[in-house]
């Protein structure tokens, strides 16, 4: 007895309940809830039954009647764009301001302070913002592609299906930005500054400095940042509820914002569980290729 | 007899005497604890507040609970037992809780009350509360809706202010002549969001065109489909309404950049506030003269969870606020659901003359369902709604499809 609480003040004892607390805590928060949705989707869940694990089980119906379902291929489709070109365009315009910053002018960090603000912002605020940008008669984003001559009639943007799910793309862009142009800063500030001095020497320009650099040198960070915007594009819920609510008839109406209607406004909790579940296997996709790429980063 | 034996005897006595108030005081308190949307200056705070200080042996409990998760969060609390004795409840969910026996069947309490008379409602507000014949609540207020008409702007456009449109030909044709593109005016602005605000719109159009949830493809509601459609492709509401929601339609109205909007009572205030034109109301137009008339119904519902330990106490609370209605609109802004009271005039000419019309609009409202698989019924006629109107399919196949879908959940 004495031994096990000496091991656990200093010893192999510690070390285990150091790993163990986190983990039971992991289980207990995250394990559980994620369990009991792979459990639900498998049941038939009614709202009066919600409170209880045992329900009648019923194989995979849920995942049958959820694919014959006429709006499934559209939905999960419009996921699939709306995932990579939110990661795209967050990623490009958060790199292409990441180089810029670090130019290093006067000001700079000031300047990339600031852009943290829409990263600060909560969803639903942004989304209250942008509905207002884009809405058709009274929009901001109307008149100036108006003015600049781009357009010569409003868009549209949350009412017409052509381009209701770039209206959210476009909000999610401005809202995912700045989170990558900050740890996209960090992982140009760790690249050596000889690697180019001695580039610079042998010659090499701006772009097969970069290409040759900056890129290869990034290739972890850029690893993680796009699978965490993979996470972070498929939690996005708030825009869709703000700006589109999935409309007009589905257009853009997404997995996560699908999955949330059907729990909490149609209380078909099985079939809202069972798209969880599709969703989580892709999560955990893109949490192994984080893994990955950060353990790259570790070793280096 | 000794001294003690003449004191208690003297107590007996005076308890007597004093009657049922002290039994009461003996008694245990009794606690019921009420959830409703409510916030302090409205109606069901402020009634469990007057109930509690009313009623010595009964303590009220108010928790106020968010519109989003009233359903949710009164199915998790009633299959884990923790259910409070009363909540008010949006009427198109009233059926999915009566229907599975969560809340109390009061027709016999009703039947025997002084204060609670079936007879007395609305029938649009009776009929959500009542399921398989038996009554499971009492409507706690109510709600239609209308068509508010700038009548300034009817004038400038050459149309008889004191004529509205009464039938939906006129409706597109008063609406064509007071679009103004050029000044950002719309000649209607309405709401077909993907939400049940949509459903709410479209459902007393279909009605009207004969239709109903359980029919919603008579050729009546395709006619009434068709006729949002022409309103969308001439551009004679704002495309946006297929995303936005009545308060906000209603907004363009009230900011002179629609001429008409189909909207609420719940408007009134914020219109009276902010207007700055001669706005009237009329009845919601029909299909054509003489056709039936139809109109939405909203608001909540009272209703007593069948787990309560204090049911009776529980109805006595309700007897208070169905009390209580004749100041529902005096005090709180809110339409009781009731036909039997007369609204005092609020002394603003415009809103009495509004209030009068929507008092009989009322007369014609109806309760969305009642079915207990209400959402997924909504949800269809959502997505017809808007599939129709983006150009995705024809009014009647889409109303069609969910048909189909419909017949489906209703089994």
């Amino acid at each position: 007895m004495r031994k096990i609480l000496s091991s656990l003040t200093d010893g192999r004892g510690f070390d285990i309940g150091l790993v163990a607390f986190p983990l039971g805590f992991l289980f207990l928060m995250s394990g559980l809830p994620l369990l009991y949705n792979v459990l639900m989707s498998f049941q038939e869940v009614d709202m009066f039954s919600l409170g209880t694990l045992f329900r009648p089980f019923v194989g995979l119906k849920n995942y049958v009647a959820l694919f014959s379902q006429r709006e499934t291929w559209p939905i999960f489709a419009n996921t699939a764009i709306f995932v990579a070109a939110s990661i795209a365009g967050q990623f490009l315009i958060g790199f292409g301001l990441a180089l810029f910053f670090w130019t290093n002018f006067p000001g700079a960090s000031w300047l990339r302070g600031l852009f943290l603000v829409s990263w600060v912002m909560p969803g639903l605020v942004v989304g209250a913002i942008w509905n207002w940008i884009l809405s058709g008669d009274f929009g901001v984003l109307n008149f100036f592609l108006r003015e600049a001559g781009l357009i010569s009639q409003n868009i549209f943007w949350r009412s017409d299906p052509h381009y209701s799910l770039w209206a959210v793309i476009i909000a999610n862009i401005w809202l995912g930005t700045s989170f990558n142009m900050i740890l996209l800063s960090v992982g140009l500030s760790g690249i050596p500054k000889d690697l180019y001095e001695a580039a610079e020497l042998d010659g090499a320009n701006v772009w097969q400095r970069f290409w040759t650099i900056t890129l290869p040198m990034m290739r972890s960070t850029i690893g993680a940042i796009v699978s965490l915007g993979l996470i972070f594009t498929l939690q996005q819920f708030d825009l869709f509820a703000a700006i589109t609510a999935g409309g007009p008839n589905n257009s853009s109406n997404v997995a996560q914002y699908w999955a949330w209607d059907l729990s909490f406004k149609q209380y078909d909790f099985a079939r809202g569980a069972t798209i969880s579940v599709i969703m989580i296997i892709f999560v955990m996709l893109a949490s192994l290729v984080y893994v990955r790429s950060t353990r790259q980063e570790i070793r280096g | 007899m000794s001294i003690r034996n003449s004191l208690m005897a003297g107590a007996l006595a005076l308890s007597c005497v004093s009657g049922l108030a002290m039994a009461a005081h003996a008694q245990e308190e009794v606690t019921i604890t009420i959830w409703s949307l409510d916030k302090p200056e409205q109606p069901a705070f402020n009634l469990a507040k007057e109930f509690d200080e009313k009623e010595p042996g009964i303590k009220v409990e108010y928790r106020l609970i968010q519109f989003d998760d009233v359903v949710s969060e009164a199915m998790r609390a009633y299959s884990t037992g923790q259910a409070p004795d009363i909540i008010a409840i949006d009427n198109p969910d009233h059926a999915l809780f009566s229907s599975r026996g969560a809340f109390l069947d009061l027709t016999d309490r009703i039947a025997k009350s002084e204060v609670i008379k079936p007879a007395n409602y609305f029938p649009g507000p009776l009929n959500s509360v009542t399921w398989d014949g038996k009554l499971f609540g009492v409507p706690k207020a109510t709600n239609t809706i209308a068509l508010y008409y700038n009548a300034d702007m009817f004038k400038e456009k050459g149309l008889d202010p004191d004529k509205p449109p009464q039938t939906w030909a006129e409706l597109l044709d008063a609406a064509r002549k007071l679009t103004d593109p050029s000044k950002n005016v719309y000649g209607l602005a309405f709401s077909a969001k993907a939400s049940e605000e949509g459903t709410f719109q479209f459902l007393p159009w279909a009605q009207m065109g004969g239709g109903s949830y359980q029919k919603i493809n008579t050729d009546g509601a395709v006619k009434a489909l068709e006729t949002w459609k022409t309103i969308m492709d001439e551009k004679l509401a704002s495309p946006d309404s297929l995303t936005r929601g009545q308060w906000d339609s209603t907004g363009t109205f009230n900011s002179g950049n629609a001429a008409m909007a189909i909207s609420g009572p719940w408007e009134l205030n914020r219109m009276s506030d902010e207007a700055k034109f001669d706005w009237r109301v009329a009845l919601l137009p029909v299909p054509e003269a003489g056709a039936e008339r139809s109109s939405a119904m909203g608001d909540f519902n009272w209703a007593i969870f069948s787990n309560s330990k204090h049911p009776d106490e529980a109805f006595k609370a309700l007897e208070y606020f169905a009390s209580q209605d004749d100041k529902m609109f005096e005090k709180y802004g809110q339409l009781p659901a009731r036909s039997d009271i007369t609204l005092p005039a609020t002394g603003n000419e415009k809103k009495d003359a509004a209030l009068k019309v929507f008092q009989e609009q009322l007369q014609y409202a109806k309760a969305r369902g009642p079915h207990p698989e209400w959402p997924k019924i909504s949800k269809a006629i959502q997505d017809a709604i808007q599939a129709a109107l983006t150009g995705q399919m024809t009014p009647k196949d889409a109303l069609d499809q969910a048909a189909e879908t419909i017949s489906a959940v209703t089994g």
